[in-house]
């Protein structure tokens, strides 16, 4: 088998998949899960195989894959794949994940009366998230893009009878389309700009010296700003937690949402090219979307909602990790400098250790809420730690390579970060390193709250660990989370990314080791003295004003976007309509019919009732008719 | 080339006229509807048939083939063929027909024996119109297709029918009208010898028209055309008559009939009266993107009746197709004929199932619908399939057309393109929205006592049916394009690729 084959059926078995379901399993939700499953497996097995079997291909790469697709005019637009190690990295974490996810899915919805729904939902999701990982161009980009919005909003509305689930589909469908709004745009203006949307030949275009306007990238990246949910358009995120468990793991913590990101590192030379202004954007909305996110984490009692601020959080990291740029860097043997494209190599390290860690933690969280007969409140948990303990352990793992304890994933990346942001600006590192001390006390709040103390409900009594479906993706994944943060698992196979990464010395070195692990302890230790484990929240009963400000902060999008549409957009709409109605649709056209009406009067004055009037009509009729037979008119 | 003994073309006009005139003699129920079903069927399938065997050639036209009709005098020969452009309309016609059709038979309509057979004439009509390449026939089919719509709203509409069958009638007669003028004209005045459309290319190319002329002959057609495709704000009717309509007279009527007046503007006034086109083009550009695109988007966000709600958007999507043709390049009319295409099946799948919805739910009002899922789940499907196509998702048929639209519209004012690329966003806000009022979230009171009384069943066979069909075609043509746009863009690159550039003056738009 061509690798290229390998990648082709990697791309289509999920898409078969969801078929096989649609068409003919609908009824039957079991053997749905175990085809999908299987479907995954192939993939996995797949995406592994091709990564770590070392082959890559592409334009520049040798044997490149393409076919038109759609030709209309001058417009081609093709199927292809551009695999190199970034796609590599990132179709290996899609597989991996996606894998455990569904072997996780087949216990814990287990009983859901629509599986095969449900089931299929993933692997079309699975199907178009590959399709973006391996696109060669940015139009097959926007397609599979607009697909994996399509598979989020099926599965966000699963349990699809309840009003907030209705909602939050229609919210991130919607809000994901605002993005894809400037995302199209800037396809466009690429494509007349560049004469393709081809990524290799845009990056040879751009490091070649064209002028790229700000604006190219800058539009591009609104198509992030919906997908990896930043600020303004971070709303959908936390709504989108009406989806269930494994949905959130996959979805939207792992993988979709990463897209942004991997789309931000599949265009860098765009923004190598174009004015620092660019960058400058991209960095300041993704640190601010990482402090914001923390804040609003700080007073969530939902577990999934404090791990969907969480990856907001983490999110902006990466997007803020991307705008921070490149550096220039000693290289260690040949004693020469080097610019290193370390935005997207810390970006693409954390988007891989963060993916590991918060699947980890949602799946977990997931364990939990089934083992307490589907609480969701954390201040109806605790002493969990007994009862679960397997679930307990991973996820303390998960919460540990979040807050950054050295030797863990999430230690290795988040450092990366913190010191490129050390050496490239000062500003986003005070910012990053609050958000990292945010981090390490919302994390641990969550964790004392749900695992330690007494249990504080019945459900939480009663709670117990799932099968052996729900208990080996956690161990997997807590695996990988310890082990994720090695170059030397992923054994060199990644090297055009993970060699991007910055790695501080000497002096720099014990700064950010020393930075890091104080945010880790004040965070943590902050959160573990504060927090009681009870039934009400210490910060609301101690600093209540501190409490309904991080309330208010939270809503404050929401309410003016809601503003917006119910007072505005709705208003504006109706209104819109009134004119519509009355004005063109009454007064004009009826005062048009009533001028039709006054012919109509003639007319009748035409028929008298007479015959020989008729006659005479009729006769003048066919004079014109003949006259203008034999072109005398 | 067609291996068929005889021409399918004018086989596909012929037979649902001829079921129709078999219905009309009066049949015993079952033997009429085995009648109306052949009529229904035959045109699809050699509509498709014409598809798979056509070899035309750039802009050409395939299985030309004329008929003496005794007015050759007038300059006016039935002649049938097909071109890259005309033929994936054809193949539309076609399979709409079907669906409405088989539609039309599973319905308990009143009086049904005449309702299928004026479905049958407009069928005949519609698939007249895109393989006349007669103009004056062109016209004849188009009318033979409108009256029986007239008729039909004026007997099995809803509440208002009166109303909206007079309001169409007077609007598309109108623009008929108008349309006629128009053609008449360029006719005169091209001095041609006979009617069709490759005699009058050559005579335009011969003797050429003065800008004057050609300006007065394109306002009227385009004012004509575009009265009868709701060009804002000449629109009113289109909402309301589709609204009133029944089913398989909206589903043709919308999603094919429509296409008639873009149609009409693609093959004869944009390659014939590009002077006439260039001082027009600056208005009808934004009129269909401000008016039809911004206004009426929003307009259709108010709505709160899903058949309303349906019959704005088919309007709105017309201002996409007016933004291509302002391109007046390959891409940009390569664009529309594959939107044309796309809107036509999703246009009659949704009117379909807003049909089939309201058999459920008893009423057309979206706030007394709601959880409509739990009883119709395939229902709900088709649905949401149905809605995603209209908002333009990838692999349904409607996004090749939007995004070449898009693309081409850059070229031809990027202030434009901006403005209505903000469509997608509006067309999903009210596309999700009705998806969600109507099958999603907790059920409304009233629909609460609805199901009681008599608890909704899902969607039956053959109602499954004829939404299969139509949705197959968009998951065909959104798969795999290249089923239909090959022929598309020959035709359009030997049409339009060599404008004259200068012909086309955008600067009083960017300025």
């Amino acid at each position: 088998m061509s690798v290229q084959f390998i990648a082709l059926l990697t791309l289509l078995t999920p898409l078969a998949s969801a078929a096989i379901i649609a068409l003919f399993l609908r009824k039957q939700g079991t053997l749905a899960s175990i085809v999908s499953t299987l479907a995954a497996a192939v993939v996995a097995a797949g995406s592994l195989t091709l990564a770590f079997g070392g082959s890559r291909f592409g334009a520049d790469l040798g044997a490149p894959v393409a076919i038109e697709w759609l030709k209309l005019g001058d417009l081609s637009i093709s199927l292809g794949f551009l695999y190199n190690d970034l796609a590599a990295l990132m179709l290996s974490i899609v597989g991996v994940v996606g894998l455990c996810v569904h072997v996780f899915s087949l216990g814990y919805m287990h009983d859901d009366s629509a599986k095969a729904r449900y089931f299929g939902g993933l692997s079309i999701f699975m199907f178009s998230m590959i399709g973006i990982v391996l696109a060669d161009n940015l139009f097959m980009i926007f397609i599979f893009w607009e697909l994996v919005g399509l598979s989020s909003y099926l599965l966000i509305n699963h349990y699809c009878l309840k009003q907030s689930a209705a909602d939050a589909s229609k919210k991130a469908f919607i809000t994901n389309r605002v993005g894809d709004f400037g995302f199209l745009l800037g396809i466009i203006l690429c494509y007349y700009a560049f004469g393709t949307v081809n990524l290799v030949e845009i990056g040879h275009a751009s490091t070649a010296g064209t002028v790229v306007a700000a604006a190219i990238p800058l539009l591009l990246f609104c198509g992030a700003v919906g997908k990896s949910a930043q600020l303004p358009l971070h709303v959908w995120l936390p709504d989108a937690m009406e989806g269930p468990t494994p949905v959130s793991a996959l979805i939207h913590a792992a993988t979709m949402v990463a897209a942004g990101i991997f789309m931000l590192c599949r265009i860098e030379p765009l923004f190598a090219a174009a004015p620092a202004v660019a960058l400058q954007t991209v960095m300041w909305i993704g640190a601010g979307t990482a402090l914001y996110a923390a804040l609003c984490a700080i007073t969530q009692s939902d577990i999934k909602k404090v791990l969907a601020y969480s990856t907001l959080s983490q999110l902006g990291y990466m997007v803020a990790a991307f705008g921070l740029g490149s550096i220039e860097h000693l290289h260690d043997e040949t004693k020469t400098v080097v610019i290193l494209s370390a935005g997207v190599g810390a970006a693409m390290f954390h988007l891989t250790t963060h993916a590991f860690f918060k699947a980890l933690m949602f799946l977990g969280s997931g364990s939990v809420i089934h083992g307490c007969h589907h609480e969701q409140d954390i201040f109806k948990m605790g002493g969990l730690s007994k009862k679960m303990p397997l679930t307990f352990i991973t996820f303390t793992i998960g919460v540990l390579a979040i807050i950054g304890m050295p030797g863990l994933a999430g230690f290795f990346s988040k450092d990366a970060i913190l010191y490129l942001a050390m050496e490239n600006n000062t500003p986003v590192f005070v910012i990053l390193t609050v958000t990292a001390v945010l981090t390490a006390f919302y994390m641990v709040r969550m964790w004392k709250l749900v695992f330690l103390g007494g249990t504080r409900s019945e459900d939480a009594d009663h709670a117990h660990e799932g099968g052996a479906s729900m208990t080996l993706p956690l161990l997997v994944l807590g695996l990988l989370s310890v082990a994720g943060g090695y170059e030397a698992i992923y054994g060199g196979h990644f090297d055009g990314v993970l060699k991007q990464v910055a790695h501080p010395h000497g002096a720099a070195h014990v700064t950010i080791l020393i930075v890091s692990l104080a945010v880790m302890i004040v965070g943590a230790a902050g959160a573990l003295l504060f927090y009681k484990s009870g039934p009400a929240d210490s910060l609301q009963q101690k600093v209540p004003g501190a409490f309904a400000g991080l309330n208010v902060l939270k809503a404050s999008f929401d309410s003016a976007y809601g503003y917006y549409v119910a007072k505005v957009q709705q208003r504006f709409a109706l209104l819109l309509n009134f004119l519509d109605q009355i004005l063109i649709a009454g007064l004009i056209v009826r005062g048009l019919s009533g001028v039709v009406g006054l012919f109509g009067l003639a007319a009748r004055a035409l028929h008298t009732g007479n015959l020989h009037v008729y006659v005479y009509w009729f006769l003048a009729g066919a004079v014109i008719l003949w006259a203008l037979a034999a072109g005398t008119l | 080339m067609n291996p068929l003994p005889f021409d399918p073309l004018l086989v596909s006009i012929v037979a649902p006229l001829l079921a129709a005139g078999l219905l009309a003699i009066g049949l015993p129920a079952k033997l009429g509807k085995a009648v109306a079903a052949v009529g229904f069927v035959l045109p699809a399938l050699l509509a498709l048939h014409c598809w798979f065997y056509f070899d035309a050639t750039g802009a050409d036209y395939a299985y030309l083939t004329g008929y003496d009709t005794g007015l050759g005098y007038f300059g006016i020969n039935l002649m049938l063929g097909l071109n890259g452009i005309s033929m994936p309309l054809y193949l539309m016609a076609g399979i709409v027909g079907l669906a409405a059709g088989l539609y039309a038979l599973q319905s308990k309509a009143e009086r049904q024996p005449l309702y299928l057979g004026l479905l049958l004439v407009m069928q005949a009509g519609l698939m007249g119109v895109f393989s006349s390449v007669d103009v004056f026939f062109f016209y004849f089919f188009h009318e033979l297709a409108l009256i029986p719509t007239f008729i039909m709203v004026g007997i099995w509409g809803g509440r208002d029918r009166g109303y909206a069958a007079m309001k169409m009638t007077i609007y598309l007669t109108v623009g008929a009208m108008l349309s006629l003028l128009g053609l008449i004209a360029l006719y005169f005045k091209s001095g041609a010898d006979n009617f069709t459309i490759i005699e009058l290319q050559r005579a335009v190319l011969a003797n050429g028209l003065s800008e004057t002329v050609q300006s007065n002959i394109f306002a009227l057609l385009l004012f004509g055309f575009g009265i009868l495709v709701s060009l804002w704000p000449f629109h009113t009717w289109a909402p309301l008559g589709y609204s009133e309509a029944p089913s398989s007279a909206a589903m043709l009527h919308s999603g094919v009939l429509k296409k008639f007046g873009l149609y009409g503007l693609i093959q004869i006034a944009l390659p014939l009266l590009p002077e006439g086109f260039a001082k027009w083009v600056c208005l009808f550009a934004a009129l269909a993107v401000f008016g039809n695109l911004i206004v009426i988007g929003l307009v259709t966000i108010a709505q709160s009746d899903l058949k309303k709600m349906v019959g704005y958007s088919s309007v709105m999507h017309m201002g996409y197709a007016f933004l291509g043709l302002a391109c007046y390049s390959a891409v940009g009319i390569g664009g529309v004929v594959m939107m044309m295409v796309a809107h036509g099946l999703s246009a009659a799948l949704l009117f379909l199932l807003s049909t089939s919805i309201h058999h459920r739910t008893k009423t057309f009002e979206m706030s007394d619908m709601g959880g409509l899922v739990k009883h119709a789940p395939v229902l709900a499907a088709f649905f949401v399939a149905a809605t995603f196509a209209s908002i333009g998702l990838p692999g349904l048929a409607n996004f090749w057309g939007e995004l070449a639209i898009f693309v081409a519209a850059w070229d031809f004012s990027p202030a434009l393109t901006v403005v209505s690329v903000s469509g997608v966003v509006i067309s999903a806000i009210y596309g999700l929205r009705s998806a969600a009022k109507v099958f999603f979230g907790s059920e409304s009171e009233a629909f609460a006592k609805v199901a009681a009384e008599q608890k909704p069943a899902d969607l039956t066979c053959c109602e499954k049916l004829p939404a299969l069909i139509l949705l197959v075609a968009l998951l065909a043509i959104g798969l795999w394009p290249k089923t239909i746009s090959g022929p598309v863009t020959a035709a359009a690159e030997a049409t339009f690729a060599n404008a004259p550039a200068a012909a086309v003056d955008t600067a009083a738009l960017s300025r």
